[in-house]
């Protein structure tokens, strides 16, 4: 029998490395680039460097009363949004899961419409509604707006969760005498812990990129971190985006960390 | 010991939860006192574990009612029933250690954490699996895995206790371990056992009576020495499987009935006519279980003193079982016959042989 051509492992090993820097460059450099403009006054081309480091631009985010407006909106919408949405989607997905086949469709279908439609067409269509409600323009007429995509993410999310579900788990609790407020507190919760940190994680951050549907609903009257950081790029002011950005991309490491560690957390129950 | 659980009448849709059921159960009565295990045996789809999943509150009920301690709880919900059912894999929340599994029951009902954990280390000693009380469930073999679940059930001091085919899918050395268990925990708790199965050996290792399901409702409920020695029908005997059904006839002899087979012919009383119906003449069938069958070769028939009464028969096929084996014999006409008999039995294929029927149960075929 021939024997078989045996592979050196060198060269995978630095087809591999090479992959791996230059995804890592690919991935990281916008934001590199970000950070050196935050702190840069009067960067142009063709300097490699900015020939002089400032912070105002990140001071200003916390002491101007607007960027603070834009990022105070931004938070109360991103946990408003993450809290309503894990809070209606978790029963949601539940009683679809536990539904039949066609309701389970059916329910999926609309949140994954809600999701899967473009943000100009469902922004157009929640203006209308919105409008129609008497909360145009208002924070509440935005939060509105961000629950209806939050709420098809976790709708899915939840669906999916409940699908793989093992009911024997609640039945077992049941005859063992938990009622269902036990079964809830003791068993389930303690189970759902990673999926509802998910879920508000998740939640959190479709509000907190939300663009389109915050510029049509709120109409201008709602700031928010991301608006004000297209309106400050349109303007020319690069280190003002540069800190917006930044920051726009801070609350979404910490929550996704903060998930992660959530979920990583021993959920054992002694006795 | 008083009657646990008392079950009237009771009768259970079709298809409400119960994996595979294939029929409704209608009419099924039966108690069970506090220390008994009634084991339900049926095969795949007669609604076993439907029967289970009704008494315990997690299936509804068409009609009938259920008793626990005297008190009728047919519309109760399952916790308020004192009634643990053991799912067929056990079923160990994932999120708890093994003792805050055991203890759980004891805390829903408000026992304090570390009453509860002795307790529950109480239980797990009996059970013998203390040495494991810190470990998560994944961290368990199956055979501590359905330990632990019975130490749960146990902890929570049902009245009845329902166990759905504990020892199915389980290798051999895993199912004593766990017959053991279930064998201490019938003794230990005063709880009724309602054990659900399709193996007569578990059903005989742990139950002290039995009861049959067909069709879509019980067809014999009795101790399992008598339900063995005489089973109420063809179908229940069947059920049991533990009988070589040798067909012949009841023809009228000089002085009573005989059964004629083409192993020959024997007066029908006493021990033959031993278990089911009194059969008509005509066509009918014997139910024999190994240990009443004598087959010998001619050679040694004879050396005994003989038995010209009865035809020689070949021996065409020997399949040998653990305990028993299956001869396959032939008539002198060419018809065949299955019978099983005691493995020390010495006849080979090809043996001339004549067969003793010590015992057997008639029945009309279907």
């Amino acid at each position: 029998m021939a024997a078989g051509r045996r592979v050196s492992a060198r060269p995978l090993r630095i087809g591999r490395g090479i992959m791996l820097v230059s995804l890592t460059m690919f991935a990281m450099a916008p934001l590199l680039m970000l950070i050196v403009t935050s702190l840069a006054r009067g960067w142009f081309h063709p300097q490699v460097l900015p020939s002089t480091v400032d912070v105002s631009g990140w001071s200003e985010l916390l002491t101007d009363t607007s960027r603070r407006t834009a990022l105070v909106n931004s938070l109360v919408l991103g946990v408003a949004t993450a809290c309503i949405a894990t809070l209606l989607a978790l029963p949601l997905g539940r009683a679809a899961a536990l539904s039949t086949r066609g309701v389970r469709r059916v329910v999926a279908l609309l949140a994954f419409a809600a999701v899967a439609l473009p943000p100009v067409a469902l922004g157009v269509g929640l203006q209308l509604t919105v409008l129609t409600m008497g909360l145009g323009g208002s924070l509440r007429g935005v939060l509105l707006a961000h629950l209806v995509p939050a709420l098809g993410y976790l709708t899915l999310v939840f669906l999916g969760v409940f699908t793989q579900w093992d009911a024997r788990l609640e039945e077992a609790a049941a005859t063992l005498g938990a009622t269902g407020r036990d079964r809830w507190t003791r068993v389930m919760l303690p189970l759902l812990r990673r999926p509802i940190a998910d879920a508000l994680a998740l939640g959190f951050l479709v509000s907190w990129a939300q663009v389109a549907l915050t510029l049509l609903v709120g109409g201008g009257a709602v700031r928010t971190l991301p608006l004000d950081v297209l309106a400050m790029l349109q303007s020319g002011q690069d280190q003002r985006a540069a800190v917006g950005a930044l920051a726009l991309t801070i609350p979404a490491l910490v929550v996704l960390g903060a998930a992660r560690v959530a979920a990583r957390r021993t959920t054992a129950v002694i006795a | 010991m008083s009657t646990r659980l008392a079950v009237r009448g009771l009768a259970v849709p079709f298809g409400d939860g119960g994996a595979g059921a294939v029929h409704g159960l209608r009419d099924i009565t039966f108690s069970v006192s506090g220390g008994d295990c009634l084991a339900v045996l049926g095969v795949s789809g007669s609604g076993k574990s439907s029967l289970l999943r009704a008494l315990a509150g997690l299936q509804r009920c068409d009609a009938g009612v259920i008793r626990v301690n005297d008190r009728d709880v047919t519309a109760l919900r399952p916790e308020q029933r004192s009634v643990v059912y053991l799912h067929q894999e056990p079923v160990l929340f994932p999120h708890r250690t093994v003792v805050g599994n055991v203890a759980f029951p004891l805390q829903v009902r408000g026992v304090g954490t570390r009453d509860a954990a002795r307790r529950a280390m109480e239980w797990l000693a009996r059970l013998q699996v203390d040495a494991l009380s810190m470990r998560m469930p994944d961290q368990l073999s199956g055979g501590q895995r359905h330990r632990v679940a019975l130490a749960r059930a146990l902890c929570a001091e049902p009245a009845v206790l329902l166990l759905d085919e504990p020892l199915a899918s389980l290798d051999s050395a895993v199912r004593r371990d766990v017959g053991d268990a279930l064998h201490a925990a019938r003794q230990a708790s005063g709880a009724a056992m309602v054990l659900v199965t399709h193996d007569l050996d578990d059903a005989l290792a742990i139950a002290t009576r039995i009861l049959t399901l067909g069709a879509g409702t019980q067809t014999a409920l009795d101790a399992p020495d008598a339900l063995l020695a005489a089973p109420p029908s063809l179908a229940v005997a069947r059920l049991l499987g533990i009988y070589a059904e040798v067909p012949g006839e009841v023809v009228q002899g000089a002085n009573s009935a005989l059964f004629r087979w083409a192993g020959g012919v024997v007066p029908l009383a006493g021990p033959l006519a031993g278990g089911g119906a009194a059969p008509g003449r005509g066509p009918v069938v014997a139910c024999v279980r190994a240990h009443e069958v004598q087959v010998s070769p001619c050679s040694d028939a004879a050396a005994r003193g003989g038995m010209p009464e009865l035809p020689s028969l070949t021996v065409t096929d020997r399949r040998d079982g653990a305990r028993d084996a299956w001869i396959t014999l032939r008539d002198a006409a060419g018809a065949t016959v299955s019978v099983r008999t005691g493995s020390g039995t010495v006849a080979r294929t090809g043996d001339i042989v004549q067969v003793t029927l010590h015992r057997a149960r008639l029945f009309p075929p279907d």
